[in-house]
């Protein structure tokens, strides 16, 4: 059953300030609603409780995506259909048009936004990982100001970020990328249009003659909530190109997976998949048949 | 709650007491109920209909969102008694069998050829990607778009 929230439609980044400030409990944002109204269909006890809805679509500023000193933002009711479209994205951020495309279905795309994905964060919200290769951050707006956060500190677990009752996430941030990155984006469903992801990653990798200079990796579905692998990144930087070095860095992510999420009845089935799926996509894009 | 709209081409002023969803205040309120309810969570495609150009499905969108929009169903291709060339070629390629999916088809489709009348194939099957059809195995309906597109 639909719950019988107040509907707010604020038009101003100021009015929604004032609707955050005066409200107290059990307030929710709506953007592109995709998980909002199926859940009060499945009665989801997330969004059953609401009492005051915040639709954010009619303020033109979180409709926006635009490029200012060395940065890219999009607006919190930018859609994905927007966002693959958009020239900037598409120049800049591949792997994010790329995990774009590959949410739900045309219907789904031109309602769901990019900054809703996360902000569900569901462990499968397909946009995390190719935002945190990136390196995003996000700003948020509440009645006494606003912050900006990285998207890796803001995402805690599987649906639990920091944001706060009377908050609201306004925009992405994304540096533009000042190397010449090799990348890719990778997701396993069950099928492949209108499909929750089983396992996704994402790639960045900056290469100067056949020495890895800079390497960048993140998981989607395959851990709790997505996450950069720092540690392994650091580990390989400096090492020569080839395919014994992505097979170990396939086999250190994989371990790294198993630490993070234990032993479950998947596992033997995901990690093997995992490992060979990320060293054929370090070797397709980096490796000897892309020289 | 006011809403105004414009609805197949007509400007509407709807009033509404409760929340609902846009699917509810079609099939509910204004009977209009060629647009199916299949899954209720949007991976079906059954109640898809155009929101400003655009293919949604409204089982996913709040009545209240629709306020100032323009939103078509299937209601709104036929002329009077004259079918749109889509329509026409869905019957003359029999992509319709139990013809539950079949608005839902019609509204995907007929967005695909309000962005861009000369789809390709693989335009074709992105834009039903989102409508299950469990008859036809889809090749009809692809074939009666295919040949839409190429009357263009």
């Amino acid at each position: 059953m639909i719950p019988q929230y107040k509907y707010y439609r604020p038009k101003t980044l100021n009015e929604l300030k004032n609707i955050l400030g005066q409200l107290k409990d059990n307030i929710h944002i709506l953007a592109g609603g995709t998980d909002i109204v199926p859940g009060f269909i499945q009665e989801s006890k997330r969004f059953t409780s609401i009492q005051d809805l915040i639709d954010i679509n009619s303020i033109p500023e979180l409709k926006t995506i635009k490029e200012f000193d060395g940065k890219v933002s999009i607006g919190a009711a930018v859609t994905f259909s927007e966002v693959i479209k958009n020239e900037i994205i598409r120049k800049y951020f591949p792997l994010l048009v790329k995990a774009a495309q590959t949410v739900g279905s045309v219907q789904i795309r031109n309602r769901a936004t990019i900054v809703g994905n996360f902000v569900n964060n569901a462990p499968c919200a397909d946009s995390v990982p190719p935002l945190l290769v990136y390196d995003a951050s996000i700003k948020i707006i509440s009645p006494a100001g606003e912050h900006i956060t990285p998207l890796s500190k803001f995402l805690l677990n599987p649906y639990e970020t920091q944001l706060n009752k009377n908050e609201c996430v306004t925009e992405i941030l994304l540096p533009i990328p000042t190397n010449n990155y090799i990348g890719d984006f990778y997701k396993l469903g069950r099928r492949s249009a209108v499909s929750i992801s089983r396992i996704s990653l994402a790639f960045l990798l900056h290469k100067e003659e056949n020495i890895i200079k800079e390497f960048r990796i993140a998981s989607g579905a395959i851990t709790p909530i997505g996450k950069r692998f720092y540690e392994i990144e650091k580990a390989f930087e400096g090492k020569e190109i080839s395919s014994e070095t992505f097979m170990e860095i396939a086999s250190a992510v994989g371990e790294e997976v198993l630490k993070t999420t234990g032993l479950r009845w998947s596992t033997a089935y995901k990690l093997p998949v995992v490992q060979q799926m990320l060293y054929q996509l370090l070797e397709r894009n980096a490796g000897g048949s892309s020289r | 709650m006011i809403i105004n709209f414009k609805l197949n081409g007509k400007e509407k002023s709807v009033t509404i007491s409760n929340n609902k969803r846009l699917i509810d205040l079609l099939r509910d309120d204004l009977k209009l109920t060629g647009t199916k309810e299949g899954c209720s969570i949007g991976e079906c495609g059954a109640c898809t209909v155009i929101i400003n150009g655009k293919a949604v499905t409204s089982c996913l969108v709040l009545a209240q969102q629709v306020d100032g929009c323009e939103v078509i169903t299937v209601e709104g291709l036929a002329d009077g008694d004259k079918l749109t060339k889509l329509q026409e070629n869905f019957m003359k390629y029999g992509a319709i069998q139990c013809g539950f999916c079949t608005p839902g088809m019609l509204m995907s489709a007929y967005a695909l050829f309000l962005e861009n009348p000369t789809p390709s194939r693989e335009e074709i099957e992105t834009a039903i990607e989102g409508n299950l059809c469990r008859c036809t195995g889809y090749k009809p309906i692809i074939q009666a778009m295919i040949s839409t597109a190429s009357e263009e």
